[in-house]
């Protein structure tokens, strides 16, 4: 039974006209748990801690859990998307997955062998592909000097991810220093030592040679938020290069992921409330005590609180100022957001983009980039952007047919359903508002140029999602910052978010962080949840019912035991 | 996935019927698993967030369901049922009138004390919750049994309660008749047979009354909920059905289509899914039964078949009607609020305007009289085509749903005002003069009649106001959930031919088949019909422990007035 602490105070009284009929969920609860947030981090954390015995309630502002994890129809009426996730990086690695040995139970995992591609005027294209030497064959295109390295560096950098990289994932962070003696350890740690300390243009740059295969090398690296000239955050781009080419789609849309995982939690004995923002944090004696919900004034006491939302939220909105230690405020305030966030364009139309291009292999790939031409247009439309501005005559993005993975996403047989995205910044010069026309346009234009079907003759209906409206969405992708804080080497590893929160505990007793910007950080990595429960787990005395993944193991064994 | 899968039961359709029995027989111990085309479960009860931070629900919206002894049996509260509700309350929101083409006119105290004393609320005790259980959560008594005066529930509350409503003609009146006798005015007996209409049994059909009074009933009463609206939307109630189910230890697999319904020797025996399904076209077997609570022309003629059935069979389900209109929905976002024109901003009350954007709620317009009732009636379910009522006449209506949900993120949109919705019958689809897809084609011009009806008590439906006008003809709500055939909120008409032991079809009455072991649940095919009540479910147990296939525990308990089969287990043994 869902099993918590009320007493009911419900009785039917036929006598009673204003009375009610049914009895519902109490005014006052008692748990073991509480979680706020229903996003990957959040369920996972939840379902976790339901299936090791403790109460869990899990309270979700949206009408829907999943967070980042949405699939919606918002090309209403019948066509749906995936306004936020779409690529799926760590299926691989994802404890979660394995634990709930979900792929038997509910999920499959379409992975394209056609990766992410490249497109240029002249009507040239790179491809990466999860097949090694399906890229090499399209590097050499340009350049055989650069396919022959891909080759090289990307077995080195396949190492790095599996043996390291991939499992420290869901380990607790470690301060730099005992990050070194680490990797000191082995060759292949020194290697990723040694990158570490470049920054992402120069490791393209000193690796590969062609000006168009370093182009798409480096909107791989950098496309999640790495800055491109900033050192100290290198070891990411074996990382990212590795992710790029091994991304998921989840058939059915990002959301059945989130509805397996909420399937889960209450398996496991978990409440999951729905429509249940969270305004307060309850503290008593200084610890955390519950939580309040917004609007209905119900309370929900618990042992311990763990938040997935940004700082700003928890620390300041929720738990409120005059409760902090000193440190932590100026933590607090002193957060990044991201640097850039993105603005998705999403149609329905009658045939799928098909791409005037060198590689018919591109319109089947995963991912295609268009708009982008050199590493300089590319840097400069980043600057761009961190600066407040578009170019509209100079920019470019990532694209995706989704349709073509997943027919399950149009509901009126044989149309298709496709995005369109670049990075944009939250305070765009002008406003959103009154260039929401403009920018779409451009965006059709510039998307058309390198697809030419994409015209106003295939095109059913479009909708666009801009910076301040994921924000609307999501109160905590504060400026519309997709990770919920930016990378950089002072927000990651054990400094995400701070020093004193980056194991997911608090200063504060009993509250605990475990979304996007507590380590490893954003992206469904399904890390940040993952560490909060095997931490709350330890704190309350649970025993743990799973075990490290085998590349745990190995990294564990290799790298971190006497 | 695993290879060979099997279950005691297989449910097809992860709607609320589907789902909701899906949780009754996982409580009773049963291992069961819901198959559900679309990607996300919950049928005809979706929210959906067109553009970030805007909330619209394309279909179920208001809670009628408040009777259900599933809140109770299933135990909703916990697992987060929570409600909104009303705080004005009804008899208040009655001073306001309705809506008539010369303004507002006022409902009578003889309109209230009828409407009250109809719907149970004059008892004593008031015995509204019981009259609604005995309408609508209770099987159809079995074949061998006749339905008499005697022995039809809702008779039998009436006659214990209120004789006066009690009457030998009372099974074969219409609403307009009842109301006739007992109420006063024609707007308000307009209004209440246009809803009644819109609800699936319509004021003028002889020999649903009964049924058709109690749908709106289920609405307008203050203990019924008050048309109040859970959290998160009817969604939100349907999660925590689904909840119940999943904690019970019910599989749920969605994006996975049901292609065939596997017979042997007479008896179901599993599914086949389409071959687009997430685990590709597998075979899923059960070994006790096969529910289908996806619409019963798919499930028999489709997914069964004429190999397994005789040839009068089908041809009666081809003829169940789908005749029903379909509600075309409406959600407008504006840059200004919309605003009741000088004609309806005259009543104090009903400038009170509701809901975290401060909207205004028309509810029926016109309600004139039965005369436009009947144009409208006869235009849609006479005329099958294109609306030939002048836009003056045409009646719509406006559910107040924004005033209830302050969590409700659009309460604090920024960008804009959100109205509630609105909706107009139309011809279904599959019946439309001009094809199916004929819906399709006058979307426009059809955008532009409803904005023009509407703009009669209401400003700010201009071009130059409207944001997005968001709507959905009956054709694409089909494609969208093929739960829908027609676009119909109740799937067949509740009339005298299709309601209680003739629902669907008499064949089909009690939720079995010709064919061992398939049942079936849908709003398209069992009794009471469509809205979200959790009451085939509760019905359908009656029929699963007659059966032998459900063994419920204790917290089981059985309907008053049900009858058991001869020969079957009693499913009130205890
Ligand atoms: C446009 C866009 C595209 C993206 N694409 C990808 C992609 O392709 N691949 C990828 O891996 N990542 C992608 N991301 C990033 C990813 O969505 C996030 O990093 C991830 O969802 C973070 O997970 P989380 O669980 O930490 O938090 P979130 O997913 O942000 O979930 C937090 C939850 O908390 C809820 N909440 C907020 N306030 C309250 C409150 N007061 N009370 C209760 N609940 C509250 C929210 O409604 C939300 O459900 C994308 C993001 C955006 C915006
Ligand atoms: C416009 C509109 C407004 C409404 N307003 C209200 C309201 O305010 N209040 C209220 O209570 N009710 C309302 N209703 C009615 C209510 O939504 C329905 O009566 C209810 O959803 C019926 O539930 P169901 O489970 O029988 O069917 P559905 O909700 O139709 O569910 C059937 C399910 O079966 C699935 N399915 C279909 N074919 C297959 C297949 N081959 N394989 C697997 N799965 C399949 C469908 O995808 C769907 O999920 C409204 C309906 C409409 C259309």
């Amino acid at each position: 039974m869902t099993d918590f602490k009320y007493e009911s105070r419900f009785e039917y009284d036929a006598n009673n006209p204003f009375g009610h009929m049914q009895e519902e969920f109490p005014d006052e609860s008692e748990f073991d748990v509480t979680i706020i947030g229903g996003g990957p981090n959040g369920l996972i954390a939840a379902a976790y801690l339901a299936r090791a015995g403790l109460r869990v309630a899990l309270c979700e502002r949206r009408f829907e859990v999943g967070g980042g994890l949405s699939t919606e129809e918002n090309l209403f009426p019948c066509y749906s998307s995936n306004p936020h996730v779409l690529y799926h990086m760590m299926v691989d690695y994802m404890p979660a997955i394995r634990d709930f040995d979900l792929n038997a139970q509910a999920l499959t995992w379409i992975k394209p062998n056609a990766q992410t591609g490249m497109v240029f005027e002249d009507g040239s294209s790179v491809l990466l592909a999860q097949q090694t030497n399906d890229t090499k064959d399209s590097i050499s295109k340009f350049s055989f000097a650069d396919a022959q390295t891909y080759g090289k560096v990307v077995r080195d950098w396949k190492r790095i991810v599996k043996d390291i990289l991939g499992p420290a994932t869901y380990l607790p962070p470690m301060p730099p220093i005992e990050t070194t003696i680490a990797m000191e350890r082995t060759a292949l740690g020194r290697k990723m030592l040694e990158i570490g300390e470049a920054t992402p243009l120069e490791i393209i740059n000193e690796t590969f040679e062609h000006e168009k295969v370093r182009t798409l090398m480096l909107y791989a690296s950098c496309m999640w938020g790495l800055d491109p000239r900033e050192s100290g955050l290198g070891f990411m781009v074996p990382l990212l290069l590795d992710r790029t080419v091994n991304k998921c789609y989840c058939y059915g849309g990002s959301h059945k992921f989130a509805g397996a995982l909420a399937r889960e939690v209450v398996k496991g004995g978990g409440l999951i409330l729905e429509a249940a923002a969270v305004d307060k944090i309850l503290l008593e004696n200084g610890r955390a005590a519950g939580v309040q919900l917004a609007h209905e004034g119900r309370v929900l006491r618990s042992k311990v609180v763990m938040s997935t939302l940004d700082p700003e939220t928890t620390f300041l909105d929720l738990v409120g100022r005059e409760h902090l230690p000193s440190q932590l405020t100026e933590d607090v305030e002193g957060w990044a957001w991201d640097k850039w966030s993105f603005n998705t364009l999403h149609i329905a139309t009658d045939e799928p983009p098909h791409y005037a291009c060198d590689d018919p292999w591109i319109d089947k790939s995963f991912a295609t980039v268009v708009g982008i031409e050199s590493v300089d247009q590319l840097l400069a439309h980043w600057d761009n952007v961190i600066d407040g501005k578009l170019d509209l005559n100079s920019f470019g993005g990532h694209s995706t047919c989704e349709s073509l993975f997943d027919p399950t996403l149009s509901d009126q047989p044989g149309k298709y359903v496709s995005m369109y995205q670049i990075h944009a910044p939250y305070d765009l010069e002008g406003g959103w508002l009154n260039r929401r026309a403009e920018v779409e346009a451009a965006m059709l234009a510039n998307w058309r140029k390198a697809a030419p079907n994409i015209n106003p003759d295939t095109i059913i209906s479009t909708s666009m999602e801009d910076p301040e409206e994921i924000q609307i969405r999501f109160p905590q992708m504060r400026r519309g910052s997709i990770k919920h804080g930016d990378y950089t080497p002072l927000q990651m590893g054990c400094f995400r978010p701070n020093q004193d929160c980056s194991e997911t505990n608090t200063p504060i007793e009993g509250l605990y962080t475990c979304g996007a910007s507590t380590f490893p950080g954003g992206l469904v990595l399904g890390g940040p949840g993952y560490l909060g429960a095997n931490k709350v787990a330890d704190d309350l005395g649970v025993k743990r019912w799973w075990k490290p993944t085998p590349e745990m193991e190995r990294y564990i064994k290799d790298y971190l035991e006497e | 996935m695993a290879k060979d899968e099997r279950f005691d039961v297989v449910i097809i359709g992860g709607g609320p019927n589907g789902m909701a029995s899906a949780a009754y027989l996982a409580k009773s111990g049963l291992s069961v698993c819901v198959l559900e085309e679309r990607t996300e479960s919950g049928g005809a009860c979706e929210t959906q967030e067109p553009i970030p931070g805007v909330r619209i629900y394309p279909h179920a919206m208001l809670m009628y369901a408040s009777a259900a002894p599933g809140f109770e049996q299933l135990e909703l509260h916990k697992f987060g049922f929570r409600m909104e509700w009303d705080p004005v309350s009804p008899l208040e929101m009655n001073q306001g009138g309705l809506a008539c083409r010369d303004g507002w006119r006022q409902i009578t105290e003889t309109d209230q004390i009828g409407w009250a004393k109809i719907g149970g609320m004059l008892g004593q005790p008031p015995f509204t919750r019981e009259l609604m259980r005995a309408a609508f959560y209770c099987p159809p008594h079995p074949p061998e049994v006749e339905v008499t005066d005697e022995n039809t529930p809702y008779m039998q509350v009436y006659k214990k309660h209120q004789p006066d409503i009690w009457t030998p003609e009372l099974r074969d009146m219409t609403m307009f008749d009842l109301m006739d006798e007992h109420l006063e005015t024609e707007h308000f007996k307009t209004a209440m047979a246009f809803a009644a209409w819109a609800s699936g049994a319509a004021g003028h059909w002889e020999g649903v009354a009964i049924p058709a009074a109690l749908c709106v009933q289920l609405l307008t009463l203050p203990s019924m909920g008050r048309t109040s609206i859970p959290r998160g939307g009817l969604h939100g109630y349907f999660h925590a059905i689904l909840r119940a189910a999943v904690h019970h230890g019910a599989t749920l697999r969605t994006s996975c289509p049901v292609e065939e319904i596997l017979v042997e020797d007479g008896r179901a025996v599993g599914v086949r899914l389409r071959d687009t399904a997430v685990t590709g076209g597998r075979t899923i077997h059960a070994n006790k039964a096969v529910i289908a609570a996806c619409d019963v022309h798919q499930a028999f003629l489709d997914m069964v078949g004429p190999r397994h059935l005789d040839p009068a069979v089908i041809q009666k389900l081809k003829d169940i009607s789908l005749k029903n209109q379909t509600l075309y929905v409406s959600t407008f976002h504006t840059k200004t609020p919309i605003r009741f024109n000088e004609t309806f901003a005259t009543n104090a009350h009903h400038t009170k305007y509701v809901g975290p954007h401060r909207q205004p709620a028309a509810g029926v317009f016109p309600c004139d009289s039965r005369e436009l009732y009947y144009a409208c009636v006869a235009d849609v379910d006479g005329h099958k085509a294109q609306p030939r009522v002048p836009v003056e006449d045409v009646m719509w209506f406006q559910t107040p749903s924004q005033a209830f949900d302050p969590t409700d993120c659009q309460g604090e949109y920024p960008r804009g005002y959100i109205s509630s919705a609105f909706e107009m019958a139309v011809t279904s689809p599959d019946y439309h003069l001009e094809g199916e897809d004929a819906l399709l084609g006058y979307k426009s011009d059809m955008d532009r009649y409803m904005r023009d009806a509407y703009s009669q008590v209401y400003d700010g439906l201009d071009d130059d106001n409207v944001i997005h006008h968001w709507s959905a003809t009956g054709r694409e709500v089909e494609f969208r959930n093929t739960g829908l055939i027609g676009g119909t909120w109740c799937g067949s008409r509740h009339d005298e031919d299709q309601l209680w032991t003739n629902r669907p079809i008499p064949e089909l009455s009690r939720y079995r088949s010709p064919i061992e072991g398939l049942y079936h649940a849908h709003q398209t095919s069992g009794h009471p019909g469509g809205l979200c009540l959790m009451a085939i479910p509760y019905n359908l147990m009656h029929i699963l422990i007659e059966d032998g296939v459900a063994d419920p525990g204790d917290w089981w308990y059985a309907s008053p007035y049900y009858m058991p089969q001869e020969g079957k287990i009693p499913a009130n043994r205890r």
